[in-house]
C-alpha cells in the first residue's frame, strides 16, 4: 500500500478541524504515541497526533485522509497488548482521549451512554454507586478505555458468568473508514433489523470503523461476594475440577482463575507477600455471588466440598474485604511481576477448550524447556483462556532469545490449532499475531475477512497492518 | 495459657466519613466488619496458641449482630466468642467500652490480651489501653512484633517515632499490636465449617452486674462537641526542564535540614 505523507498543507487542516492544541508533532508526543503495552511488538513513530473531542471531528479527519491517503490510527489509552495503536505506516493517530464523557445514564433503562475515551474503571464505579454492574472488567479496567475494550473485545475476570464486552453492548455510532457517520443498535437487548452491524464492529480492532458513542448494558449488582482460594495437588486436577464442579454446583461463579506455581512465585516476588501453600503445582480463584449472606455461605460451603473432592488440597474462603482484595492483588500482581522482574517476555493469549487446557499448559513447559526458555501460565479458566508467558531467561543474547521465542510461539499456536483452539481470546492478533493467522485459518477464511475490509475500507486507510 | 482478644465491628470502609451537618459518622451503605487491626491481632493469638497449647477467646461488645464476625474470628482460629449485649450499653464512649469490657474479663482466667492498635472507625486508640488500667496489668502499645513469650512473661518489640523498644513485662499483660505484627490468615472451609456449628456466648449488663449509670451513653463522660474533616493543603512546587537543577538544590537543602 503507497500512503502519502503528512505535509504541513495536511496539518493545517487537521488544525482547522480540532483547533490548534489538538494537533501535536512534537517528538515527545510522536514517541509516546508510538507504542501500546505490548512486548516484542517494535514502537513505530506517527507524523502527527491528533486528539478528537467530536464525532464530526473524527469524520472530517477520516474524509481528508481518505483523500490524501493518508493512514489513520485509532487509538485509546494505549493499553492494548496486541500492538493495536502501533501506528505501523507512520500517518495520523487519531487519539480519542479527550472523548471522555458519559453522556446519559439511564438506570430506567438499565443502560449508560458513554463517550469511546471513559476509562472503564469510571463506568463501573457509577453503576454501582446505582446498585448496578457494568459486569465488562478486564484487569486493565483502572487504565484502559472503554472504546479500546470495544475494539479488542476486552474480556477479564468476569466473563464465565457475564462474557466479554460484546456481551454488554447495546448500541454503537461509528464513524466508518470512509468518513460517514453511522448508528446501529439501540436500548434494548433484542434487534434483528438487518445485519448485526455492532457485534461485527465488537473486536474488529479499529480496522472498520473508529467507535464514536457506546451505549452499555447494566445488570443489577451483586450483594454479597466471596472468594476462593484453592491450592490443588496437580495442575490436571486444578483445572478438571472446574467442569466437574460446574455441573453439580446449580450455579455460575463470576471467575474462575489459574494459576501456575512459577505465577504465583512472580506475584509473591513482586509484592513481597506469600498466599498459603505456594509449593503446590496450581491454585485456583474461585469469585461467587449472592444476594444474601446465607445463601453466600452455603454456596462457598458447597463449592468447597466439591472442590476437595476433586483434588484441592484446602480451600481458603475470603468473605470480608480486607481478605477479597488480598486475593485480586496477588492475582493482579502476576502481570506486574512480569513487567517489572521479566521486562523482556512475550505473553500470550490462546484458547482452547476447558477439557484442553491442562494439556496446553504442560505442552508449554516442555516446548520452553525444548528451546532453553522459560515459561508461566495463568488464566481465565472459566473461559478456556490461558496466558502463556514465555520469558527470556537473564543470560540469554536477545538474538538467540527472538529464534528461540519464535519456534516456541510456532510449536504453541500449532498445538493450539489442533486442539480446536484460537490463537488470541482477549488481547487481539493486531500486529503482535499477525503473521501466524495461517496457522489458524484457511487462505479462504482469511480472504473473506479481507472482502469484508476491502468494502469498508476501500482505501486501506484505517489501522492498516493490523490482523491481517 | 487463656489468651484474649479485642474484637471490633466496623463499617467496611477505608475512608471513614462524617457528616457535617450532625457531626456522626456515616455508617449507612457499608457493610458491618471486623476492625483489621484486630485481625491482626487474632492471627498473633492463634499463632502463639498454635505453638504454645493455649486457648482464644474473642470479646466484643456491640449490637447483635456482632455475632457475625464473632463467628468469622472463630473461622480464623478463635475456640470461644464472648458478645456483650445490651441496649444499656448502646451509646458507650472510650471509658464505658473500657468499663464493660474489663468487667467482663475479670471473670474469666486469662495470661494474655491483645487488642488492635486502633479501630478503623473511633480511631482513638484508648480501648486497649484502658482495659489494661482498668484491670491493674501491664499495658504495652504500638507493639511490631512479639519476640518471645513463656507461662509468666512475654519480650515484644514496640515500635516509636525514632526507633524499636524492647520490653519485657509479666504477664498477665495487655498488648496493643500494629499491622506488622502478623499477616492475618485466610479462613479455611473447614474454619467456616466449626464456625457454623459453634454458638457464641452473650452477656447482659446485669449479668456482669454492671449498672445503667456505669456503662453505655449514660456512663459516657465525654463530650463531642465538634467533629470536623481536617482539610490538608499541599503547596506544591514543580521545577522542570531548565529549573530542573534548582529543583534538585531545593530537594537538597531541604534534607540537610532535616539531618541536623
Ligand atoms: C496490566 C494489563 C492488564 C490487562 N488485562 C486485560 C484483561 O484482563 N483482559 C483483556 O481483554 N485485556 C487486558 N489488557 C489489554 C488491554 O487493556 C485491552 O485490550 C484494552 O481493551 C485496550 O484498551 P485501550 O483503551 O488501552 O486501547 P488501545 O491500546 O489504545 O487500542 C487497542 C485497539 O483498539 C483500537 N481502538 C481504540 N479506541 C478505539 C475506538 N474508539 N474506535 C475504534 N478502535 C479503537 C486501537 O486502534 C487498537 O487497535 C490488559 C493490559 C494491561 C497493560
Ligand atoms: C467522632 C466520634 C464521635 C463519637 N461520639 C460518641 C458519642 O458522642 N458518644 C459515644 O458514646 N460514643 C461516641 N463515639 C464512639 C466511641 O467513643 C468509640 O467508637 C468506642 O468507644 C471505641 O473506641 P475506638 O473506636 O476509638 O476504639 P479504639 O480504642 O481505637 O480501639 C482499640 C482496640 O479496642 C478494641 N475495641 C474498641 N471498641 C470495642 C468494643 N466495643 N468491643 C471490643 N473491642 C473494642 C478495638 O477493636 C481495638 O482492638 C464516637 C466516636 C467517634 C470517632
Amino acid at each position: 500500500m503507497k500512503y502519502s505523507k503528512v505535509i504541513e498543507e495536511i496539518i493545517q487542516k487537521l488544525i482547522e478541524i480540532v483547533g490548534e492544541e489538538n494537533v501535536k508533532t512534537e517528538k515527545d508526543y510522536l514517541e509516546k504515541y508510538s507504542k501500546d503495552e505490548t512486548s516484542e511488538v517494535k514502537p513505530h513513530l506517527p507524523e502527527v497526533v491528533v486528539f478528537a473531542t467530536k464525532t464530526e471531528q473524527v469524520a472530517k479527519i477520516i474524509k481528508l485522509a481518505n483523500e490524501k491517503l493518508i493512514p489513520v490510527t485509532p487509538r485509546g489509552a494505549g493499553t492494548g497488548l496486541s500492538g493495536g495503536a502501533v501506528p505501523v505506516y507512520g500517518g495520523i493517530v487519531l487519539s480519542l482521549e479527550k472523548m471522555n464523557q458519559i453522556l446519559e445514564f439511564n438506570p430506567e433503562d438499565l443502560a449508560v451512554v458513554v463517550q469511546p475515551g471513559v476509562i472503564t474503571g469510571e463506568i463501573q464505579k457509577l453503576a454501582e454507586e446505582h446498585g448496578l454492574y457494568y459486569a465488562g472488567d478486564p484487569a486493565s479496567s483502572e487504565s484502559s478505555s472503554i472504546g479500546g475494550n470495544i475494539a479488542e473485545n476486552a474480556g477479564g475476570t468476569r466473563v464465565i458468568k457475564y462474557g466479554p464486552t460484546s456481551f454488554h453492548v447495546l448500541a454503537l455510532e461509528v464513524v466508518t473508514p470512509t468518513g460517514e457517520i453511522v448508528r446501529y443498535g439501540g436500548k434494548m437487548l433484542k434487534n434483528v433489523m438487518g445485519y448485526d452491524m455492532v457485534r461485527l464492529m465488537v473486536g474488529s480492532e479499529g480496522t472498520l470503523g473508529i467507535v464514536t458513542k457506546i451505549t452499555l448494558r447494566l445488570v443489577p449488582k451483586p450483594k454479597y461476594l466471596s472468594t476462593l482460594l484453592v491450592p490443588f495437588d496437580s495442575l490436571e486436577n486444578s483445572i478438571n475440577s472446574v467442569p466437574k464442579v460446574l455441573s453439580t454446583l446449580g450455579f455460575l461463579p463470576s471467575s474462575i482463575e489459574f494459576m501456575d506455581k512459577e505465577s504465583v512465585k512472580m506475584a509473591s516476588k513482586f509484592l513481597n507477600e506469600e498466599i498459603p501453600n505456594m509449593e503446590s503445582p496450581a491454585h485456583l480463584i474461585v469469585e461467587i455471588e449472592a444476594q444474601d449472606k446465607d445463601s453466600l455461605a452455603k454456596s462457598y460451603m458447597k463449592l468447597g466440598d466439591e472442590m476437595m473432592k476433586n483434588g484441592a488440597v484446602e480451600v481458603y474462603i475470603a468473605d470480608n474485604r480486607h481478605h477479597r482484595e488480598k486475593i485480586w492483588k496477588f492475582r493482579k500482581a502476576i502481570a506486574e511481576g512480569i513487567i517489572a522482574f521479566r521486562p523482556t517476555h512475550c505473553m500470550e493469549d490462546v484458547s482452547v477448550p476447558i477439557s484442553k487446557m491442562p494439556q496446553i499448559v504442560l505442552e508449554a513447559e516442555k516446548i520452553a524447556r525444548n528451546n532453553g526458555i522459560e515459561v508461566l501460565s495463568f488464566g481465565h479458566v472459566g473461559d478456556g483462556n490461558m496466558h502463556v508467558t514465555f520469558l527470556k531467561p537473564p543470560e540469554m543474547s536477545s538474538d538467540s532469545w527472538k529464534e528461540r521465542l519464535e519456534n516456541s510461539l510456532v510449536e504453541l499456536y500449532k498445538l493450539t490449532a489442533k486442539l480446536g483452539g484460537s490463537i488470541t481470546g482477549e488481547h487481539g492478533v493486531g500486529v503482535k499475531r499477525r503473521r501466524f493467522l495461517k496457522i489458524f485459518m484457511t487462505e479462504e477464511e482469511i480472504e473473506f475477512m479481507r472482502k469484508i475490509k476491502k468494502a469498508l475500507d476501500p482505501n486501506m486507510i484505517l489501522n492498516p497492518g493490523k490482523i491481517f | 495459657m487463656n489468651i484474649i482478644v479485642f474484637i471490633k465491628q466496623v463499617p467496611d470502609t477505608d475512608k471513614v466519613k462524617i457528616d457535617p451537618e450532625t457531626g456522626t459518622m456515616i455508617r449507612e451503605g457499608f457493610e458491618a466488619t471486623i476492625n483489621t487491626f484486630d485481625l491482626h491481632a487474632l492471627e498473633l493469638a492463634v499463632r502463639i496458641k498454635e505453638k504454645t497449647e493455649s486457648k482464644v477467646t474473642t470479646i466484643s461488645m456491640g449490637p447483635p449482630n456482632t455475632e457475625d464476625i464473632l463467628r468469622q474470628s472463630i473461622a480464623l482460629g478463635a475456640d470461644e466468642a464472648i458478645l456483650l449485649t445490651d441496649r444499656f450499653f448502646a451509646g458507650a464512649d472510650t471509658l464505658a467500652t473500657s468499663v464493660a469490657l474489663a468487667r467482663a474479663i475479670e471473670n474469666i482466667d486469662f495470661d494474655l490480651i491483645i487488642a488492635g492498635e486502633r479501630a478503623t472507625d473511633g480511631e482513638t486508640g484508648q480501648v486497649g489501653p484502658e482495659v489494661g488500667v482498668l484491670l491493674g496489668i501491664p499495658v504495652v502499645s504500638y507493639v511490631s512484633k512479639l519476640v518471645e513469650i513463656d507461662k509468666n512473661s512475654i519480650v515484644v518489640e514496640r515500635s516509636v517515632e525514632d526507633g524499636i523498644e524492647r520490653w519485657q513485662v509479666e504477664l498477665p499483660a495487655l498488648i496493643a499490636v500494629t499491622r506488622a505484627v502478623s499477616e492475618p490468615r485466610l479462613p479455611t472451609l473447614s474454619g467456616k465449617k466449626k464456625a457454623m456449628k459453634s454458638s457464641v456466648k452473650k452477656l447482659s449488663a446485669s449479668v456482669l452486674g454492671l449498672k445503667p449509670e456505669e456503662i453505655g451513653l449514660r456512663g459516657s463522660p465525654t463530650r463531642v462537641s465538634k467533629v470536623f474533616n481536617v482539610k490538608v493543603t499541599r503547596n506544591v512546587q514543580m521545577y522542570e526542564g531548565e529549573n530542573l537543577q534548582e529543583g534538585i538544590n531545593r530537594v537538597v537543602e531541604i534534607l540537610r535540614g532535616y539531618v541536623k
